[in-house]
């Protein structure tokens, strides 16, 4: 009783909240709404026994997604002197009650649907379930995205990559220029902050890497969360942009790639199939490297630059 | 017997949140919504040790000491704003 009471106090929250980020006249509130969102989904995702999510969407959403609006509509006030208003112009009734309407039923038809399946485990998930000893870690989610499903997990590094690539095209044509500077005097807590949290977000990313064998953690939150501690030397002005990416960047960021299919190769010529894993410490070596290339591509897009370098 | 004590821990925390939510909505100025936000996670993170405790996942303590660290992020963000938008309601 009490726990359906407080997933209903969750789900209403959750539906709510996204609606004022979406309706929001005010652009600001919309950010802060959003960012609201992204701590109630992390509990959403807590109360379906799902922490690996509930990490994810703390790093991502809450995180790293909340600093990237706060500094574009930065950016865009420095552009433009003021935000646009949106949202005020009324819409009319008879567009906006049909498709209220279909949208419900939707929900509701598919809802029904996930409803009335049954509550089995899938065969895919039974099998990988079964065998997961044999990979040699315990933590299933990460048995799964390198043993059972590593071919979808090497294109994801690839679809980072590319993002960060197309990032690199719109920004040359674009120039989004230096993230503008604070309005106020540096105080004297920033450095103390900055001596204090950078250090403990590379701890904690090593951490979630190391815990990503045997419980929830791994490459994709422990690089976020180091690409945060970068972000906040971003933010306080510690990196500036640089014109062009160095040679250490380069290899970083295309060192998750590489590192994966070049341990993919190795047990091809023994007549196993690609990308089997030659053993535990294979795992290891490609959760870090995908760690580090992860959160150097999100430091680098959150910054909009090529590369980085410290500021004189 | 005292299996009621933390789920009703959890219900109260997260009337709270709905109550700041109401503080994130009205503002007035922009540092409002912020610091309601910011108050948010505090209560996010007390939440999420209730859950780890009474769901049995310790894995939501590593979540919690996520959202701790990136807290951090988003009011330094917040304090690079320049001054001129505080009063924009």
């Amino acid at each position: 009783m009490i726990a359906l009471a407080m997933d209903a106090i969750i789900a209403i929250g959750l539906v709510w909240l996204a609606l004022r980020t979406v309706r929001g006249a005010n652009v600001f509130s919309a950010i802060i709404m959003f960012i609201v969102f992204g701590l109630i989904m992390s509990l959403a995702w807590a109360r379906l026994h799902a922490p690996d999510l509930a990490l994810a969407e703390a790093a991502i959403g809450a995180g790293i997604t909340g600093a990237l609006l706060l500094v574009t509509w930065r950016r865009l006030q420095v552009l433009e002197g003021s935000v646009p208003q949106v949202g005020a112009e009324t819409r009319s009734l008879w567009l906006t009650l049909p498709t209220g309407l279909a949208a419900a039923l939707l929900i509701a038809g598919l809802g029904w649907v996930a409803l009335s399946l049954p509550a089995e485990p899938a065969t895919a998930g039974e099998l990988a379930w079964q065998r997961l000893p044999e990979m040699g870690v315990s933590n299933p989610v990460t048995g799964v995205l390198l043993g059972f499903r590593a071919y979808d997990t090497l294109l994801e590094m690839g679809v980072l990559l590319a993002a960060w690539l197309g990032a690199q095209v719109v920004a040359s044509e674009h120039r989004p220029g230096a993230l503008p500077g604070p309005a106020h005097e540096e105080v004297p807590l920033v450095g103390a902050l900055l001596s204090l949290v950078v250090p403990i977000s590379l701890l904690v990313a090593v951490y979630l890497l190391q815990a990503g064998g045997s419980a929830p953690g791994g490459a994709f939150q422990g690089g976020a969360v180091l690409a945060a501690g970068g972000v906040l030397l971003c933010l306080t002005g510690r990196l500036e942009a640089a014109d062009q990416a160095s040679l250490i960047e380069r290899v970083v960021l295309i060192l998750g790639l590489a590192v994966f299919s070049g341990v993919g190769l190795v047990m091809l010529p023994l007549g196993e199939p690609m990308l089997a894993m030659p053993g535990v410490w294979a795992i290891y070596l490609i959760e870090t490297a995908l760690l580090l290339s992860i959160a150097l591509t999100l430091v680098l897009l959150f910054a909009a630059a090529p590369g980085l370098r410290r500021r004189l | 017997m005292m299996d009621w004590l933390l789920p009703l821990t959890g219900i109260v925390l997260l009337l709270n949140l709905i109550l700041g939510m109401l503080r994130v909505y009205r503002g007035p100025t922009a540092a409002d919504r912020m610091l309601a936000a910011l108050l948010f996670g505090s209560t996010t993170v007390a939440v999420l040790l209730v859950f780890a405790e009474w769901m049995d996942v310790p894995a939501l303590r590593d979540v919690a000491l996520l959202f701790v660290m990136l807290a951090a992020i988003i009011s330094v963000a917040f304090v690079g704003l320049p001054e001129s938008d505080e009063g924009n309601p």
